[in-house]
């Protein structure tokens, strides 16, 4: 190995600046937020007090809008691997099989709502689910089916699921790619050496393509729990966690508490158990999936 | 039997695309319309007389032009900052021997598990007594170090898969660490430093919810606001309301047309990899 890679000077030039950046904007913050998670403060720069562990005694053992933000997340995540990861690796397979000049073609279609920004997709689902005007009711309508229609992220029983669905909508691309780049990164010969065997359609996917991409489906769903967790714009522009917390997520919580509750250490605490959440749902979802795809 | 296979995938895809895309066309199409018109029986509605009058009421009181170019302004310094700093920090953390190696790399890491959101209190209180809110300085440093880290990650992941014969037949001719990086890696990692461009654009482009914490003065905002400006402005005039998201939405669209491919090659490339 050459000297010049054990080159302090290099490395220290390499490696401070995007460093300090990270430490100062990303992780001091985060230490701050510690502090305040144990004070009670309307905002910053204003009077603090010192109140120990109680925002979090509060939040764990008397807030159950905490653990609902939670079980929202919970089942927010569930919603995108049990549907849309299946969708997105049908996708991937028929797309890798379609070829040609429509595999680019579609390819570039389905991601298009990937590109277009989180406050418009939020703005043009709320006027496409709206219960007057709403492009789906109007389907609904003239397809006969008015007794489905709903005011659908103004109820609490469908504004979850809506969410779901917008989310899905808006994801679906970038779930796709990610898959279909699993796709192509296997060999057609295995495909080849099954379908001798006997296997085909259906039993040939199940038998070859998911096996082989379990090391991209585990990051994936490591990535989908993660995205579910963090998951705050959408709701934030569309419903705000309502009706009557329905859509509570962690994220739209705390920034409700500090800028409208104006209860700013408390919302402090809920970032930090947020954090804390967040890398014990990374480090599970490795653990669980990732016997074999140890490269990740 | 396989073209057979193929039609069918073509006709399913087909309508998928049709599904998938009609809310956007839906959009479109009442971003010509009246207020009055949202409210008849039809799903779509050809104006009877197009509505540009929405367009430039999205333009002027969207304030389109001064919020394009705040926009454009942080997303470029986001962009080569990210770019150089994710370069650097990739090309130590696989080619460099130190000790601290593994170390640094997870916690660089840490940035693509921790939410930004957990960042967005403290950095508020940070930046107000720095006098960092109410700059660019306060949007480009914060989208900086959320793209530092992803970035990292696919640039490390792909220079692990290029060989080390260049650089070494490099340093014979006695060239330096420093343009070894930026002359000999930079353009073998095009195609993953194309994704990386790519991805911060996008994420800077349609960030809101830092913008909107970080900014209160006009004069800085960004194109999202926009469209949260006409929420209230024109709350009740949807044809406007419409047409302000068809605008914001072009630019973006317009540079995924343009390097569309290369986002997928990017992806391809580093997922083969791993």
């Amino acid at each position: 190995m050459h000297r010049v890679f054990q080159n302090k000077t290099a490395i220290f030039l390499f490696v401070f600046p995007g460093m300090l950046l990270f430490a100062l904007t990303f992780l001091a913050p985060i230490v701050l937020s510690g502090y305040y998670s144990f004070t009670e403060t309307v905002g910053p720069g204003t009077k603090v007090t010192m109140v120990g562990w109680e925002n979090y005694a509060n939040l764990l053992f008397h807030d159950p809008k905490f653990w609902l933000a939670l079980r929202n997340a919970v089942l927010l995540g569930i919603g995108f691997i049990v549907i849309q990861h299946p969708i997105c690796i049908f996708f991937a397979v028929l797309l890798d099989r379609i070829g040609g000049k429509a595999e680019k073609v579609f390819r570039t279609i389905f991601f298009i709502p990937c590109v277009i920004s989180v406050v418009v997709i939020s703005k043009m689902w709320l006027s496409l689910l709206d219960p007057t005007f709403g492009l789906l009711n109007k389907v609904l309508d003239v397809l006969g089916l008015d007794m489905l229609k709903h005011a659908w992220l103004g109820e609490s029983s469908t504004a979850l699921g809506s969410m779901l669905f917008i989310l899905i909508w808006a994801g679906f691309g970038w779930g796709l790619l990610f898959y279909y780049a699993g796709v192509k990164g296997i060999p057609e010969d295995l495909y080849e050496a099954a379908s001798l065997d006997g296997a085909s359609g259906l039993k040939l996917h199940l038998r070859i393509t998911v096996p082989l991409l379990s090391p991209v489906i585990a990051v994936q769903v490591t990535l989908a729990m993660i995205t579910a967790l963090k998951q705050m714009e959408t709701v934030f522009l569309t419903t705000n966690g309502g009706p009557g917390d329905s859509t509570q997520f962690l994220a739209v919580y705390l920034y409700n508490k500090a800028f409208s509750a104006s209860q700013y250490g408390y919302a402090n605490a809920i970032s930090i158990l947020f954090v804390i959440v967040c890398l014990i749902a990374t480090y599970l979802s490795n653990r669980f999936i990732r016997s074999d795809a140890t490269e990740y | 039997m396989r073209t057979k296979g193929k039609t069918g995938i073509w006709i399913f895809f087909l309508i998928v695309a049709f599904l998938q895309l009609f809310p956007l066309v839906w959009l479109v199409d009442f971003s010509f319309n009246t207020s009055a018109d949202f409210y008849s029986d039809s799903i779509l509605k050809w104006p009877s007389s197009p509505q540009w009058q929405n367009y430039v009421n999205a333009w002027v009181d969207g304030k389109f032009m001064k919020y394009f170019f705040n926009s454009l302004f942080v997303s470029a310094v986001t962009i080569v900052l990210t770019v150089v700093l994710s370069l650097t920090l990739a090309y130590a953390f696989t080619r460099m021997q130190w000790k601290l190696r593994p170390l640094f790399y997870s916690i660089i890491l840490l940035g693509i598990m921790i939410p930004i959101h957990a960042t967005l209190l403290p950095n508020f209180a940070i930046f107000k007594e720095l006098g960092l809110t109410n700059s660019y300085l306060g949007l480009i440093l914060p989208y900086t170090a959320v793209s530092v880290p992803l970035g990292t990650f696919m640039l490390t992941g792909f220079l692990k898969g290029i060989p080390k014969a260049m650089e070494e037949s490099a340093l014979m001719d006695g060239c330096s660490i420093y343009r070894i990086v930026f002359q000999i890696i930079a353009p073998l990692l095009m195609p993953a430093l194309v994704t990386v461009i790519v991805t911060t654009f996008l994420n800077c482009w349609n960030e809101f919810i830092m913008a909107s914490t970080f900014l209160s003065k006009d004069a800085l905002k960004t194109l999202p606001f926009s469209v949260m400006n006409f929420a209230g402005q024109y709350s009740s005039d949807y044809g406007s309301q419409f047409a302000v998201m068809v605008l914001t939405s072009i630019p973006a669209i317009v540079i995924y047309a343009l390097f569309n491919e290369q986002i997928t090659k990017g992806v391809t490339a580093g997922a083969v990899k791993g």
